[in-house]
């Protein structure tokens, strides 16, 4: 046996239950769900009827329970299943779940929290404020620790090939903390600037506002970001490891070979990069068009390789990058992604006129591209270099630009993005027609493309549609020029006779990136072939990170940043939580105003304005943004994004049931206007207006932050009452709000207070006293139910009732503020709890006590106990004497049962 | 010359409740100067675990040897702190808790500076009395694994099961002939229509296949002496045969008596007016028509709120009343659907599941009429012997109504019972209700300030069966708490004697209420002694003893002096 008893549920009644079997000699586990012990009481002001503080009465408890010896309390738990054993035990699952702080280290310090740039209601002051993601429940939480909420990763971060936490940037820049947000990017790859414009975002087509008013300009606030950063600092301003006396060799310098070469500078290793061409970049610098990325804009993100001490060695071709390892490298990166155009295999494109479309580009970007003034050019393919020469040649006059594709445009693989600007740039799609031949004039030179009509068939491997010619139709496209871009490859041929090139790709485990010889590694397209430039960026990351395993000899595998993400977070969960969110203008996309003919830029950097409109529609749907503030802040290195929910298994001999109880939804009262009109709140909402830890310093109604001086409760609101299916009372109401009605009077002394009830419940000891002594103290006291609540433009409300004591008329009376009496309702959670025998519920599915007179706290389960308003409305006192009821029936069970961690209690005489 | 004392002083805000009215900053300031005073700092909860770590942590760092903490009363958080004190290593004896919130933010909300001058005074006052403490250690005391239960109704008869099922030997005492008290006569109970006499049946039968519950009927107690966990406690049988038997505590369920009306409250008297419960007992039904012990009975008007909610008589709501009137009605009514029913009332207390009680007593015809606090209804004799109730409706424009009625049906609470002799012998504690005292509704439900001796079921205040039984079985809760370890620590603030200065004089034993002080020859000399396990520390003897011979440990004259002396520094 793990435990004598396991108790579900922290608050007043299950840490009652704690205490006093604790005090018997029973071991016990304490499991509540929320980070904090103290359930709802501890959130209360005072407490009828001797207006305790509930700090003062809750707090002591809270701390005598995590402090029992017998009693061990597993907050941020939750018990999945119980089942009954034959001998009258319990086998249980809890599953801690993660709060990705070390409990052990935290110290409750909160210096995370003002750092955390994401804000959420703050469900323990009733939504009333906002509190941050990493938080501390609540100032008298115990155990005193704070805790991440994650809800899964946020789309746009779980998205992301290179594992570039795009919540998190977006996150800081909302507050204005570029730096900080530049560096987030940092921390995955140095080509800022570089994403910034080139990137094609999946980020943004996984935006949950991209179903709403248009995505958060995701790529575009990087770019903000870097163009900032690059304006005001001549270095990353990144603080590197201690060298460790270790080198390694990149070659190639694309986007895989600089984001790895930056990856292991930062880690303390001394990096060269090998490149065969005459300047660094790869595709950045030669493949991707000006208008789409300036070259220098690469230029200065490649500045950062070198400002963390990568040497870049141009004019260097490598032809065995294993024989590096023998002179002096300890370690190697091949990263010479796919510089090699599949060739168009159809007659005659060995013709005057006919270009690859990688050569073409890469002249257009030296500036040796020839005139296309008044040439008709056809491009072929339909992927993204494709597009790029096609809107190239737009720009170096042609007259026309035809984009020959043999498949349709949904099948085209080019982003929708680059498919549009050609479009825009004047291109013609002329879709399914497959090249047969290139048609040439006498000399020598193309004149035209001959190409079959296609049709689409079925699909093949990839998915696509496979194209197939209409037997006997073809169809003639005229060209001056011929642009071939229907693929790249890897050049892997010298290889062979070092590492493993099969399939004409470099091969490599894809996870860890590990070659066929040990510490040589590979990444990006020249082992996957040709992607893009973002994969490319998070294969280099992936490869340095093993690679610097591999030389501290820790094991190989996934790496957190691309591997160990949470979940995703579906859209419609976060459109569920919000209970309601502001429409936000989408931020244009700043195209410039440029003539086609220029290679200038096409999109512009957004303003700082724009910035901060676009970051501020952010959802925040994972909730924690993941920038990472709070392990920086944190002086006790007690921040953790890797640790996961864990599940265990325990042995118990019987269960204490506390869940407690939920609140009325007060909108499922539409007359009454909770939701809808902002000073209209609910009882708990102004329990937290009132409280020592409230969250204005006095009582202010939530529109205006005006101090109201007329306040009106509503009782009943969700009891007694069939049209919203709970025809009981729920009892604690009357009392909470005459409370309430006190110490209003008490800190607003010229307000009006009035409660409008169908009958004063004060039952109990010294409840009655109360009513009268609150009566005695001025408030109003309006017998008759509220038919329905309304607005006035001042944000009054006007409650509408039959003044039945009075004129019997109706009337309708005004408030600045009205509080919402709201009743109890079971918590669904009790039932949940037991798979195998269910747990019997009452009518209205609170947990049923079948001899409730003479067995209180016994369930339908024998062993199984109830304590507290799990099984009805109960308020404190009431809670805690069902508690002891329970108790004393866990007990007797025990005893009878012999089921208990010791086999012998002292003193006792059986 | 002994090493100067290092005392640390956490001043409360306690959220805004001291905070508000009293300069918290400025008393930590003013005690900061003190010798002995290591640090002193001010925290937003004294009591939440947050500082209680801290506490913790700066009395190991600090090395302290006492503690004062500025907050609330006493009777709230001196065992929390003592415990904090004992988590730490420090002796809890060293710590001094000062009431800053009762005695000044509380008492002095209309003046803040007088608040912080006496805040100020008790927190020095308090440091000069920590700086004289020295460690006292608890005596420990086996304990008896036994109980008494007093009184034998349901909750007495249910904690006496409860406990015998903790492994407890139980003592029941009843002054009655027979168990069961009055749920024994309860007729049909909400919501499971179960007679009272057969709760009451199926308990006694439990009594009897537990061999551990000695039963005494018609028996009372007439002597206790002893402690907490060792009381020994004299039963007086019925035919004069006393036993006496030791228990480690003492559940007091004593139960409440029906109000009984005064003559002509509510034409109580008159034939046809009777209280509630005489009502439930008599009606039956004879071919489909209500009668009432034999009469047939066509209209019944109910009268709340007799004897209970009264301005200058029983304050008190009874709590359970309403709701049994009410499921009283949908009784009648189900005897004989034509009956006609009226409810003469103030509010409807039918709380939690009786709502729906309510809702069939309606449905079944049930005219409810609110009348006013000030207005209740008159009930007089009419023509043709029937009653005539005469009151008027609040809910209809204040329409007087007249109702003749064949059974007019008080609705009385419930009263304390008159237990003035038990409660004197156990020293109880009374409300100004008259019903017994908790020490605190949330914090300490069942216990009083007699340690070991606990309330439960109708004496505490009115109650429905189940809260009763609840209430008797949270008592048996608290009973294993105490005595299911075997040891019990006793206060060890006690009265010692200097047996040098000592003349015995004899004075000292006189007014100790305990019986604690009796006299040895020590040294040849006839001198005091005081056996620490029956002494409470109420210091009666301290003041008693000429010779100056007394000291009270924990409350020595030396501590006392300088705390006067601290106090009265600040206001000169």
């Amino acid at each position: 046996m793990d435990y004598d008893v396991l108790v579900v549920g922290g608050g007043i009644g299950g840490m009652e239950s704690s205490l006093k079997l604790g005090d018997m000699g029973y071991k016990v586990l304490l499991v509540e769900k929320e980070p904090s012990v103290g359930g709802r009481m501890i959130l209360l002001s005072k407490v009828f009827p001797t207006l305790d503080c509930a700090s003062c009465i809750s707090g002591p408890k809270m701390s005598s329970t995590v402090n029992h010896p017998n009693v061990t309390v597993a907050s941020s738990s939750l018990v999945e299943a119980i089942h009954p054993q034959a001998d009258g035990s319990f086998r249980a699952s809890v599953t801690h779940k993660a709060t990705y702080v070390d409990a052990a280290a935290c110290t409750g310090c909160q210096e995370c929290e003002p750092v955390c740039p994401v804000a959420v209601p703050d469900q323990f002051n009733a939504d009333l404020v906002p509190r941050r993601a990493v938080y501390l429940a609540f100032p008298q939480a115990v155990p005193k620790k704070v805790v991440i909420e994650r809800a899964g990763t946020s789309p746009c971060s779980g998205e992301c090939p290179a594992g570039i936490k795009a919540h998190g940037y977006v996150a800081l820049a909302r507050e204005g903390r570029y730096e900080e947000a530049f560096q987030l990017v940092l921390e995955a790859t140095p080509l800022v600037g570089t994403l910034g414009r080139a990137c094609y975002a999946p980020c943004e087509d996984q935006c949950t506002r991209a179903d709403l008013e248009g995505s958060v300009p995701i790529r575009a606030i990087k770019r903000f970001l870097a163009d900032r950063h690059y304006a005001e600092s001549d270095t990353p301003g990144v603080s590197l490891a201690q060298a460790n006396g270790r080198s390694v060799a990149v070659v190639g310098s694309g986007p895989a070979g600089l984001t790895a070469a930056w990856q292991l500078a930062l880690r303390g290793y001394a990096v060269t990069i090998f490149e065969a061409d005459d300047e660094p970049g790869g595709f950045l610098r030669y493949a991707l068009p000006a208008f789409r990325l300036p070259g220098e804009v690469v230029e200065r993100d490649i500045q950062n390789v070198r400002d963390v001490g990568v040497t870049i060695l141009t004019g260097a071709r490598v032809s065995d990058p294993v024989a590096l390892t023998t002179r002096g490298f300890d370690g190697v990166i091949v990263a010479t992604g796919t510089p090699l155009a599949t060739p168009l295999e159809v007659p005659g494109t060995d013709a005057e006129g006919v270009w690859s479309g990688l050569d073409f580009l890469r002249d257009v970007r030296l500036g040796r591209a020839p005139s296309l003034q008044d040439q008709r050019v056809v491009v072929v393919g339909g992927g993204n270099v494709a597009m790029d020469a096609a809107r190239s040649a737009a720009r170096l006059g042609a007259s026309s630009v035809s984009i020959v594709y043999r498949r349709g445009r949904d099948e085209m693989p080019a982003h929708e993005d680059e498919i549009a600007g050609a479009v825009a740039d004047g291109a013609s799609l002329r879709l399914l027609l497959g090249p047969a031949e290139v048609v040439t004039d006498s000399a020598g030179r193309v004149s035209a493309l001959r190409c079959d009509v296609m049709r689409l068939g079925e699909a093949d491997a990839s998915g696509r549609r496979r194209p197939e010619p209409v037997p006997g139709r073809s169809e003639l496209v005229e060209a001056d020029v011929l642009i071939a871009a229907i693929g790249m490859a890897p050049d892997v041929g010298a290889l062979a006779h070092v590492l493993d090139t099969t399939h004409g790709r470099l091969g490599a485990d894809p996870t860890t990136l590990q070659t066929s010889v040990p510490n040589v590694f590979a990444a990006g397209d020249v082992v996957v072939g040709a992607s893009d430039i973002t994969r490319a960026a998070g294969a280099g990351r992936r490869a340095a990170i093993n690679l610097d395993r591999f030389l501290n000899g820790e094991a190989l595998g996934p790496i957190d940043a691309l591997d160990g993400r949470l979940d995703t977070i579906a859209h419609d969960s976060v459109i569920r939580r919000q209970a309601r969110y502001s429409e936000h203008a989408a931020v244009e996309r700043g195209l410039n105003a440029g003539e086609l003919a220029s290679f200038e830029e096409i999109e512009r950097t957004l303003s700082e304005d724009e910035v901060l409109a676009g970051a501020s529609s952010c959802l925040d749907c994972g909730v924690c943004s993941e920038c990472g503030s709070c392990a920086r802040a944190c002086p006790a290195d007690a921040i953790d994004f890797t640790m996961r929910d864990r599940t265990e298994e325990v042995r118990v001999g019987s269960v204490v049931v506390s869940t407690g109880f939920t609140l009325f939804p007060a909108d499922l009262k539409p007359e009454y206007g909770w939701g809808v009109y902002p000073n209209v709140i609910t009882g708990m909402q102004m329990d937290r207006l009132i409280a020592p830890t409230r969250p204005f310093n006095t009582i202010l109604r939530p529109s205006d932050g005006k101090v109201p001086e007329r306040i009106g409760y509503v009782s009943c609101t969700g009891s007694r009452d069939r049209t919203v299916g709970n025809p009981r009372c729920s009892k604690i109401c009357c009392m909470y709000s005459i409370k309430q009605n006190q110490l209003i009077m008490g800190t607003l002394p010229l307000a009006d207070v009035s409660m409008h009830y169908i009958d004063i419940r004060a039952a109990g000891k010294r409840y009655e006293e109360f009513y009268q002594q609150s009566a005695a103290m001025g408030a109003q006291y309006i017998k008759g139910r509220v038919a329905s609540i309304s607005e006035t433009p001042e944000q009054n409300l006007l409650v509408r009732y039959e003044d039945i004591e009075g004129t019997g008329n109706i009337v309708e009376t005004e408030y600045d503020l009205v509080v919402l009496a709201v009743g109890v309702q079971p918590n669904p959670a009790a039932a949940a709890l037991f798979p195998d025998q269910a747990l019997e519920l009452d009518e209205a599915a609170f947990v049923f006590e079948p001899n409730e007179d003479l067995q209180p706290g016994r369930t339908n389960i024998p062993g199984v106990y109830v304590a507290g308003a799990a099984s009805g409305p109960k308020d404190i006192v009431d809670s805690i004497a069902h508690a002891g009821a329970a108790v004393s029936g866990v007990a007797a069970y025990l005893q009878a049962h012999r089921v208990s961690t010791e086999p012998e209690l002292m003193g006792v005489t059986r | 010359m002994t090493q100067k004392r290092r005392i640390g002083v956490f001043i409360c805000h306690c959220g805004g409740n001291i905070s508000d009215y009293v300069d918290v900053a400025a008393v930590r300031e003013a005690v900061s100067d003190m010798g002995e005073v290591a640090f002193a700092e001010t925290s937003m909860f004294a009591c939440s675990d947050g500082t209680q770590q801290d506490m913790i942590r700066r009395i190991e760092e600090e090395n302290l040897d006492g503690l004062v903490v500025a907050s609330c009363s006493p009777k709230l958080h001196l065992t929390t702190f003592r415990g904090v004190s004992r988590r730490a290593g420090l002796n809890p004896f060293q710590y001094t808790q000062v009431n800053i919130r009762e005695q000044c933010s509380w008492a002095h909300t209309d003046d803040r500076v007088g608040a912080t001058q006496k805040a100020t005074g008790l927190v020095r006052g308090a440091v000069a009395r920590t700086a004289q403490s020295s460690a006292l250690v608890p005596l420990p005391v086996e304990t008896t694994p036994a109980s008494l239960v007093v009184g034998g109704g349901v909750t007495g008869l249910r904690a006496a099961i409860g406990l015998a099922d903790l492994g407890l030997d139980v003592h029941l005492v009843e002054r009655a002939e027979q168990l069961g008290g009055q749920v024994a006569s309860l007729g049909a109970t909400f919501p499971d229509q179960r007679e009272g006499r057969a709760m009451i049946d199926e308990l006694l039968s439990e009594l009897d296949a537990r061999a551990h519950i000695a039963v005494h009927t018609e028996s009372t107690i007439t002597a206790k002496s002893g402690s907490f966990g060792n009381y020994d406690v004299t039963l007086q049988g019925p035919n004069g045969q006393s036993v006496t038997t030791r228990v480690g505590s003492i559940v007091v369920a004593t139960g409440a008596a029906s109000y009984v009306p005064e003559p002509g409250e509510f034409g109580f008297g008159l034939a046809g007016v009777v209280t509630l419960e005489d009502f439930t007992r008599g009606i039956e039904s004879h071919a489909g028509r209500l009668h009432f012990r034999g009469q047939p009975v066509r209209t019944v008007v109910y009268v709340y709120c007799v004897g209970s909610r009264q301005e200058n008589g029983n304050e008190y709501c009874s709590k359970y009343c309403c709701s049994a009137a009410v499921h009283a009605s949908v009784e009648a009514a189900d005897l004989d659907p034509a009956v006609r029913q009226y409810h003469l009332y103030r509010d409807i207390r039918t709380y939690g599941r009786h709502e729906l009680s309510y809702e069939a007593s309606r449905r079944r015809g049930s005219v409810y009429l609110k009348y006013a606090d000030d207005d209740p209804p008159v009930v007089e004799m009419g023509e043709g012997g029937r009653l005539r109730v005469l009151t008027t409706d609040r809910l209809t424009e204040s329409t007087p109504l007249q109702i003749d009625a064949d059974v007019v049906v008080l609705v009385t609470g419930l009263v304390p019972q008159q237990n003035a002799e038990l409660t004197s012998l156990l020293h109880l504690p009374l409300g100004s209700d008259g019903f017994y005292s908790e020490i605190h509704p949330k914090l300490r439900p069942v216990e009083t300030v007699v340690d070991g001796v606990l309330i439960a079921g109708t004496c505490q205040a009115p109650k429905t069966i189940s809260e009763s039984v609840a209430s008797g079985l949270a008592a048996v809760t608290q009973s294993g708490a105490m005595l299911m370890r075997g040891v019990a620590e006793l206060d060890p603030q006690v009265a010692v004697v200097d047996h040098d200065a000592c003349t015995w004089c004899g004075a000292c034993a006189a007014v100790c209420p305990y019986e604690a002080i009796s006299h040895q020859v020590i040294s040849a000399r006839d001198v005091a002694v005081i056996d620490p396990t029956v002494c409470k520390g109420c210091g009666g003897c301290v003041s008693y003893c000429e010779a100056g011979a007394i000291d009270l440990l924990g409350n020595t004259d030396a501590q006392v002096r300088a705390l006067i002396e601290n106090l009265v520094e600040v206001r000169a």
